[in-house]
């Protein structure tokens, strides 16, 4: 009889210590913020720290899912866009209270989307609904129900909600009253701030708990990123959102059930040449960069199995295009990365008239083909990069200059004197859309970069990309958006004015205390999830 | 001590002799990635294994000795010829001149030098070669050097220039220039020894931190500094002690100047 | 006999006007005259404005001064400068001060030659050697290779000695000179001192404020006070019946020495 009961009981030890089977509630979740948040004030935020907050704070109408990338109800149950893309329909969910009690309304929403599109407030997060002149209008349908008609439409409206934090009208507590699934309890300006769980959040699990599990989030404000590793390995913190490729061999080596790699991330690695006509480059310079035969050739001869392999630790993707694969939705499957290939380089080189003399590669007029590639100094994977395309592009005979620049000198010349050749830069992608890429795309905006603030379009299929991506972005129906920027895409590495080169992996490390973590490519790569996620015993955590 | 110089002498003989032929020494190209097996332990191929692209570590210690260790001593000589000027004349000549000059001095202490190497590198032309970028760094840790020591010389030129040797050597019909090489140089002479065996060090690092701002010595060719610059992650080479050769050799070459040079040259 | 030097002159420092007060002295063709006074009374700064370098210290100077019938007070920098070390030797109180440590005998010697002389090494080299012989130093080249610091006082006094002589100067200002060193290496220097003015018939102002060597070495002895000179005679005469109430002090004020007591009573 007592040796059934041990049994029993060994049993059940051992399904709690592996954690499966029972979620358990409690404990303080711990990470490092780089800098405090510099408001609270959903609305106003732009910065990593103040996001960081309103993700773990805020409730909002309906939710990107990270892991599917598909929008999903939360405080909104349904929704239907109308008009166009200039109005949509919401019904709030039931009986759902913020942190201080007070019922949640539509005036609630109507009060935050007015103040999100207030001039005089300039909230960032409204720029992306500022789509027209004009103001937006509020109709209060009923307790649950409301219309809000923007003044232009919008194409992919309900997904922007995403980042819509919404605010009580009533409350006394205004902002600090939230939605979400914590709310900020202690903050201590350059140390760190304490969230507690919400105890009127409204979502619970499928047995009918309230969520979240954990009970507190600890953000230690912390900038130096060798202190913050240090930390984790000390078991002070729980997890590091985002780690470079040397940090997760490491990690993978000491302790491989901390070492997460989500797969290909948004972020692309890419270099251009200076196409802007009235650059201080000689003339026959400029005739190389503009050639689209010149562009290709230099593509095809940089190996980008190996920058993965070798600058990235095999922690990156060779790139295709300006769409990483790791947007779902948007990437353009039919493109495959340009491969490496000396011989069709020096070929497309031939059809401009470049010609190899003596192992150096010449071009029409004999003048000796050398340029310099600029990068940010600092970056230990651009400076690799660049030091391995100068190899590879000696395969073919040119001779390529590495000049690493401080940012301010590099912005400098890349957008005012345009005293550049080439440039090695990356782009940090945390918007899925299109839309977002529109002042990259358009001929006439300043961030083209190779050719920016052009009056008229310079060529035919700058042109024709401006017209693909004004036409996607006044289209509705996201298939058709989609085509136009399938095509736009197919330009892209049809002229490659950008040759993009990988895309990283979204890394990260989590301490194995930490359950039901499962890291995405997308913001917030590891707590995306943070209702669902819990804390294993303190064994578990001394591991 | 003796067997001590006798090593030292040594040792800066094979390392010179090493890195001056280089190019017959070196078992590899100082440039080539040797992309198969970036991260090398040592082998018999690569004697101190290969750096993250695969290119062979020893042969970049060999020619980044060579460019250290022609450059660096230039620029500390540079450094300190300018300050003996300096701070010679102005501690020699007195007076307003010397308070003139030390004023200037401290001015240029006291300017942002990171700030001006910055604006100096957006200015020069970006097709510069490799070795053309690293003698111009060099030059400009010279050129911009030399403050720190003139004060020390000032002082002390200035204390010379009150003494009775001095005095006299102006009685006997000594002045100017003369008088300033013939008797106050040779006393000067310990503390530019200091100020220049201090700057050779001082340089050689202040080189790899240019580096990190894009100042230093252009890919791909190496120097003590951006060998150095592979220590900078700490936490990833605790597993690969080859990578700390750089920084012993140049402990090593150091100390073994500093032997060989103050027992020669010094007076006691 | 001809005067060498005559001087009139007043002058003094910035902070401290009034060290010499229309001071008037005349030295004569090969004779040593003693200069006594306090310390401090401005001896030094007589010899510093000789040679026209009181600057150096802040002073200054006006007046005539006369070095074989020519002006000095006239005279630019650039001919003083051929004056100082050729004309007018300087040996100073302190020997050890007095050489530059960094630099061999050979070398400042050498260096001093130089400036008043072109010349072949060997040159150079034999009048080194003969001016050593001169002042009884040995006259090889290891002593020339010789630091300051490996010199005794004495040794590098004399060395001093043979540099300001080193171009046989018709005038030698020697200040203090024997004030540093002990008993017998000072009789030795005052001997020294009494054998250059035989061998090339220099003058010497042989300042001191030490009566006894003046006693010992001078012809003729000045007594300086308040800026002034306020007696100048044979040394005897100075010592047998002082004319100036402060020289009476100063004689009065000497250390009774049988020898000298008997003298003086005569």
């Amino acid at each position: 009889m007592r040796q059934r009961w041990v049994r029993i009981v060994l049993l059940i030890l051992a399904v709690l210590s592996t954690g499966i089977a029972l979620a358990q509630s409690g404990g303080e979740l711990r990470f490092c913020l780089r800098s405090d948040p510099k408001t609270f004030n959903p609305l106003l935020m732009a910065d990593d720290a103040s996001e960081t907050v309103r993700y773990l704070t805020g409730g909002v109408l309906m939710r990107l899912n990270r892991l599917t990338q598909e929008a999903e109800p939360e405080l909104a149950t349904s929704w239907k866009v109308s008009d166009g893309g200039k109005t949509i329909t919401l019904k709030l969910r039931d009986g759902v209270r913020f942190s201080d009690g007070t019922p949640l309304s539509s005036d609630d929403v109507a009060y935050t989307v007015q103040q999100l599109m207030d001039p005089a407030l300039h909230s960032p997060t409204g720029d992306a609904f500022r789509s027209g002149e004009g103001r937006v209008i509020t109709r209060v349908l009923g307790k649950n129900r409301i219309t809000i008609t923007f003044p232009a439409p919008i194409a992919g409206l309900d997904k922007l909600f995403d980042q819509v934090a919404i605010m009580s009208a009533k409350s006394p507590q205004k902002e600090m009253a939230v939605l979400g699934p914590y709310y900020v309890a202690e903050n201590k300006a350059g140390a760190y701030l304490i969230l507690k769980r919400n105890p009127n959040y409204w979502k619970h699990d499928s047995s009918g708990r309230q969520l979240p599990y954990i009970d507190s989030v600890r953000l230690e404000i912390q900038q130096n990123r060798d202190i913050e590793t240090l930390r984790l390995e000390r078991g002070e913190i729980d997890f590091i959102n985002s780690i470079d490729a040397e940090y997760y061999d490491k990690v993978m080596a000491q302790n491989p059930a901390m070492a997460h790699d989500a797969g290909i991330s948004l972020d692309a690695e890419f270099m251009w040449f200076n196409q802007v006509p009235t650059s201080p480059l000689p003339a026959y310079k400029k005739a190389w960069f503009t050639s689209t035969n010149f562009r290709r050739a230099i593509s095809e001869a940089i190996n980008r199995e190996d920058l993965v392999r070798i600058a990235f630790r095999g922690r990156a993707h060779p790139a295709a295009g300006p769409v990483s694969p790791g947007n779902k939705f948007w990437f353009n499957s039919k493109l495959q990365p340009h491969p490496f290939d000396q011989k069709s380089a020096l070929q497309r080189l031939a059809q401009d008239g470049f010609h190899l003399q003596d192992g150096v590669l010449h071009d029409r007029d004999g003048h000796m083909v050398e340029f310099s590639i600029v990068t940010n100094a600092g970056n230990k994977y651009r400076e690799r990069m660049a030091t391995m395309i100068q190899q590879d592009l000696s395969g073919i005979g040119i001779k390529l200059n590495v000049v690493t620049l401080d940012f301010p000198s590099l912005i400098e010349r890349m957008t005012r004197t345009f005293d550049y050749e080439a440039c090695l830069l990356g782009l940090v992608n945390t918007d899925l859309d299109p839309n977002s890429q529109m002042n990259v795309w358009l001929s006439s905006s300043d961030n083209h970069q190779w050719n920016p603030s052009q009056k008229t379009p310079a060529t035919a299929w700058e042109a024709e990309i401006d017209k693909l991506m004004r036409a996607q972005a006044s289209a509705l129906d996201a298939k058709q958006r989609k085509q136009y920027f399938d095509q736009v895409q197919e330009i892209a590495w049809e002229q490659e004015p950008f040759i993009y080169l990988v895309n990283k992996d979204a890394l990260s490390a989590v301490s194995p205390s930490v359950r039901n973590v499962h890291p995405v490519v997308l913001r917030p790569q590891v707590y995306w999830n943070i209702d669902e996620l819990s804390l294993g015993s303190e064994v578990a955590r001394n591991k | 001590m003796k067997w001590a110089r006798i090593m030292a002498i040594a040792f800066l003989l094979v390392v010179s002799a090493a890195s001056l032929l280089a190019n017959f020494v070196a078992p590899a190209s100082y440039a080539h990635q040797f992309r198969d097996v970036p991260d090398a332990a040592p082998s018999r191929q690569h004697l101190l294994g290969t750096d993250d692209l695969g290119r062979d570590r020893f042969s970049r210690v060999l020619y980044g000795t060579r460019v250290s260790l022609l450059l660096a001593p230039a620029a500390a000589l540079l450094a300190s010829v300018l300050a003996a000027l300096v701070g010679g004349i102005a501690g020699f000549v007195g007076g307003w001149v010397e308070r003139c000059v030390m004023a200037a001095t401290d001015l240029f202490l006291s300017l942002p030098w990171l700030f001006l190497l910055i604006t100096v590198r957006a200015l020069l032309p970006l097709n510069v070669s490799p070795v053309t970028s690293v003698v111009i760094t060099f030059a400009l840790l010279g050129c911009l050097g030399w403050a720190g020591a003139a004060r020390v010389v000032c002082a002390d030129a200035r204390a010379l220039s009150q003494s009775d040797f001095v005095l006299l050597a102006r009685a006997s019909g000594s002045a100017g220039i003369r008088l300033l090489w013939h008797h106050l140089v040779p006393n000067l002479k310990p503390v530019l020894y200091a100020q220049f065996w201090i700057s050779v060090p001082v340089f050689m690092i202040a080189e790899a931190n240019l580096g990190i701002l894009g100042l230093g010595v252009a890919e791909p060719l190496p120097s003590w500094g951006s060998l150095l610059r592979e220590l900078e992650s700490f936490s990833t080479i605790s597993g690969q002690p080859w990578q700390f050769v750089p920084l012993i050799l140049l402990i090593v070459v150091v100390s073994s100047f500093h032997l060989v040079l103050t027992q020669e040259e010094l007076p006691v | 006999m001809d005067a060498l030097l005559s001087l009139r002159v007043s002058g003094g420092y910035s902070g401290k006007p009034g060290v010499m007060r229309d001071l008037a002295l005349e030295l004569r063709e090969r004779e040593i005259l003693g200069l006594v006074g306090q310390s401090g009374c401005g001896k030094s700064t007589l010899a510093l404005a000789i040679l026209k370098l009181l600057h150096l210290k802040g002073g200054k100077v006006e007046g005539s001064i006369r070095l074989k019938g020519r002006e000095l007070m006239a005279l630019g920098e650039r001919e003083m400068r051929a004056l100082r070390g050729s004309e007018i030797g300087l040996v100073l109180q302190s020997p050890m001060s007095s050489l530059n440590p960094a630099l061999r005998i050979g070398t400042q010697l050498e260096e001093a030659w130089r400036v008043h002389r072109r010349g072949t090494h060997e040159e150079c080299r034999r009048a080194l050697l003969e001016r050593l012989e001169n002042v009884s130093l040995p006259a090889e080249p290891g002593f020339l290779k010789r630091y300051p610091s490996q010199l005794s006082v004495g040794q590098a006094q004399r060395v001093l000695i043979a540099m300001a002589v080193l171009h046989r100067p018709a005038l030698l200002i020697a200040d203090e000179p024997t004030s540093a060193l002990d008993l017998i290496t000072q009789s030795e220097i005052l001997q020294l001192f009494a054998s250059v003015r035989r061998q090339f018939g220099m003058t010497i102002l042989y300042i001191s404020h030490d009566l006894l060597s003046v006693a010992t070495i001078s012809d003729r002895m000045a007594v300086m006070h308040q800026g002034e000179i306020v007696e100048c005679r044979p040394t005897a005469e100075i010592f047998r019946e002082p004319a100036h109430p402060y020289t009476q002090e100063l004689i009065r004020a000497l250390p009774v020495v049988p020898q000298l007591a008997a003298a003086a009573g005569k």
